[in-house]
């Protein structure tokens, strides 16, 4: 029984495990996200927020429980949900010696897109990259490839978007840029973000999620979040003033 | 876990009985018909200078049992006598056939015999007149060669169950007697190069058996140095798993392929033990198994052990 | 599903021929690597006098510089992959994992034979001149270099995927590839050397050590392809 993309939930996480030996990099996760949400995963360092993204964008397979994205599992329908998600991590995930052009044709080609050339043209002219379509990407500075990387995940559309700390190492400039650029795709489009700027991550989010020690601390959707306990119960996690 | 570990005791203790009683069993009751059989295979083919390899393996096999009394078995007929001599034919090479000569002293006089190229020849070997102590390490080299391709293949067996599970107890099992490959692979090359020492007079030959093993041991060594040089614990999990099956297939690929080496390693002929020779070393061969298992036990017991205080202290940090 | 694989193929093989014809990293390091064996050699042999002929040795010096000059290059070839993140992003395309596999096979394959095909005549122009080469068979040789590189980029392959995410990347990988290559250098130095030697019986060892490689190739690049999904997504 696959009702594949005609639900209502984008996320649907079940007692989603990962543990190899004693130690458990998930433990029992459960949430439910509604489509066009923003959702956004604050927790400390080993956490399990990095595992929590590899296993829902089936880079992991869970030890146990399940996880499905847009109705489909992580683990069968893993081929078919790679045509339907993205990812926008802190590393540009590009090659240094392709030009910009080059580099995202290549993932077209990956991604089976219908007539390449013209939707690498519309993604370069939208993260205002099109004069310096041929140069190698080993040229850009840290904005430039984070623009590049945003217009390698929008390439096939993808209907849910996974966010790994794709501020990091930003200046100013480019995080306007990146803000942007996610407001403009942010109506149509599920997200999950990791972060560990908290004013950005609330700013941005429908729903909140605070993992400890691979563990759900809190789930709640942004209207029910008081701030001042929200930033108590997150301080408590990382503990020892570190935040 | 107490009865596991009173369990592996009780087979240590077995497997060292019952290998001392072999090694006992060597001396007093192995010893006294000593008779063995030693053949030549027929030559292996090499493009280059095959008379000089030749050469090297007549001499190899029947040169090194100068003074034994032999049985010269070849198409002319059977000699039976006391080796005086073993001789590379003078001009053997160059087209002819002979490359040895063998001089025996039957009961009717002094014979010679040319040991031909082509010929399949059989020196039995019988009565040495003198123990013949090299052959003492028979009985171990050969079980503890023995097990370690038995362990070699239960660690890739659990290679291939932990990939299929991703458990991590596989792998332990896996890496635990792959640790015992390594114990038997270094006690098999030391037991060797001794009796290599003794019976052909050098501590190393590259010849297929010896070759074969040499690789073998490099495998299990490259083992544990990817598995040390791997950060990730399921990482390196996998690494090895994906090696160990990789190094299960291509020992016995390594094996048989250096049949294109011409080979003077000794070779067990069916019915070629005799009972006392046989017996003692089923009994080595058994006693060595129940060492093997006692080790592996004791080695899964202690990796127990620690998997309950890593649990623990998880529980502690909350 | 099939032409879409086919175009997943086309496409990783062609990106990584137009990044190394840009960036020459593999090509002019392993050249130079073997240019620079031949020198070793020619002072391994300096003192081995006139009456030596090296031609008994070619298939074997032949060999040397082929599996050391692949060592490098196969080490090459998977660290840009993982340079910046950039296999993540290849596994996270709807890509099957074999795939993946055969299009860096064959990429890391091409170089190989580069390579091997620009050796083979500056190490005749070196060592073999002056020692006719009577037996004719000469021109077997390619032959036996493709089939032994077929293997060697195969098992390399998989084996620097692995090395690629452990410490000391160079040592490791040439720790797990030579003894796991070794019965494919066997079968190849044998059938170079029948092929360089001749001799009576110089055609049968020829295809009795090219028999040994193949099957080595058929064994080894089946058992990497089913280990390789594993290995690419630890």
């Amino acid at each position: 029984m696959k009702e594949t993309g005609h639900t209502d939930t984008a996320l649907e996480v079940r007692d989603l495990t990962r543990a190899f030996g004693v130690r458990k990099a998930l433990d029992g996760v459960s949430f439910d996200l509604p489509r066009r949400a923003f959702l956004s995963v604050f927790g400390p360092n080993g956490a399990g927020k990095t595992t929590l993204i590899k296993v829902l964008t089936t880079l992991l397979n869970p030890t146990s429980g399940t996880a499905r994205v847009l109705g489909l599992d992580v683990v069968d329908d893993a081929v078919e949900m790679r045509q339907r998600i993205g990812l926008i991590s802190h590393n540009p995930l590009l090659y240094p010696d392709l030009t910009a052009e080059e580099n995202l044709l290549f993932f077209a080609e990956m991604y089976g897109i219908d007539r390449p050339a013209g939707r690498v043209n519309e993604l370069l002219e939208a993260v205002e990259l099109d004069h310096r379509r041929l140069d190698l990407t080993r040229t850009f500075s840290r904005g430039m490839l984070q623009r590049l990387s945003i217009a390698r995940a929008l390439l096939h559309r993808p209907e849910v978007l996974f966010l790994d700390e794709p501020y990091s190492g930003l200046d100013p400039h480019a995080m306007d840029i990146l803000d942007g650029l996610i407001a403009q795709v942010r109506n149509d489009h599920t997200f999950v973000m990791i972060s560990h700027d908290l004013d950005k991550g609330l700013e941005l989010c429908s729903h909140a999620l605070i993992l400890a020690r691979g563990k759900v601390v809190l789930f709640e959707p942004r209207e029910a979040i008081d701030e001042g306990a929200f930033r108590a119960t997150y301080r408590s996690t990382v503990g020892m003033g570190v935040s | 876990m107490k009865s596991a570990n009173t369990r592996a005791m009780v087979a240590l203790v077995i497997g060292a009985v019952l290998t001392l009683a072999a090694f006992i069993g060597t001396f007093f009751w192995a010893a006294v018909p000593d008779y063995g059989t030693v053949s030549q295979p027929k030559y292996s083919f090499s493009a280059r200078h095959p008379e000089a390899i030749d050469e090297r393996l007549a001499h190899d096999y029947i040169g090194n049992r100068v003074g034994y009394e032999v049985e010269v078995v070849t198409d002319e007929g059977t000699v039976t006598g006391t080796l005086v001599a073993a001789e590379p034919k003078e001009g053997s090479g160059d087209g002819a056939d002979a490359v040895m000569l063998a001089t025996v002293a039957t009961a009717s006089g002094e014979q010679t015999i040319e040991v031909t190229k082509d010929d399949e020849v059989t020196a039995q070997i019988y009565n040495y007149g003198k123990p013949d102590w090299g052959q003492k390490i028979f009985y171990f080299h050969v079980p503890i060669a023995e097990i370690s391709f038995i362990v070699f293949a239960v660690a890739a067996y659990f290679s291939v169950r932990f990939i299929m599970t991703r458990k991590r107890e596989y792998d332990t099992k896996s890496r635990i007697a792959m640790e015992l490959t390594m114990t038997f692979v270094a006690l098999t090359m030391a037991t060797g190069i001794l009796w290599t020492k003794a019976a052909w007079g050098v501590w190393w030959q590259w010849e297929p058996r010896l070759t074969t093993y040499f690789i073998m041991t490099l495998l299990v060594v490259a083992y544990f140095v990817l598995r040390n040089s791997v950060e990730d614990e399921e990482r390196r999990a996998l690494y090895a798993a994906a090696f160990s099956i990789l190094a299960f297939i291509d020992a016995p690929i390594s094996f048989f392929i250096t049949r294109l080496i011409p080979s003077t390693h000794p070779v067990i002929e069916s019915g070629g033990l005799q009972p006392p020779m046989l017996i003692t070393f089923i009994i080595a061969q058994i006693g060595m198994l129940f060492v093997g298992y006692a080790i592996y036990r004791l080695r899964m017991g202690e990796m127990e052990l620690r998997d309950r205080i890593e649990r623990a202290k998880t529980e502690l940090e909350g | 599903m099939a032409s879409a694989s086919g175009r997943q193929f086309r496409a990783i093989l062609r990106k990584d021929i137009v990044m190394e014809l840009r960036t020459k990293e593999m090509l002019m390091s392993m050249g130079l690597y073997a240019l620079l064996t031949m020198v070793v050699y020619f002072v391994a042999l300096s003192q081995a006098g006139s009456e030596f002929d090296p031609r008994t040795i070619a298939a074997g010096l032949l060999w040397l510089a082929f599996i050391f000059t692949s060592l490098l290059g196969l080490n090459r070839s998977l660290v840009h992959e993982k340079d910046q993140g950039c296999l993540e992003a290849l596994l996270l395309s709807p890509v099957d994992r074999p795939v993946i596999f055969f299009a860096k096979v064959v990429g890391n394959l091409t170089f190989l034979l580069i390579v091997e095909a620009l050796t083979i005549p500056v190490f005749a122009f070196l060592f073999l001149q002056g020692h006719a080469l009577e037996s004719g068979a000469f021109s077997l040789v390619p032959l036996v270099m493709v089939a032994g590189s077929i293997g060697i980029s195969g098992i390399g392959t998989l084996l620097a995927t692995m090395s690629v995410n452990t410490s000391g990347k160079d040592f490791v990988l040439a720790m797990l590839f030579i003894p796991l290559v070794y019965p494919l250098l066997l079968g190849a130095v044998t059938a170079t050397n029948a092929a360089i030697v001749g001799g009576p019986d110089a055609m049968m060892v020829f295809w009795q050590g090219m028999a040994w490689v193949a099957g080595y190739d058929v064994v080894m690049l089946l058992a990497s392809y089913g280990l390789y999904e594993f290995i690419v997504g630890a």
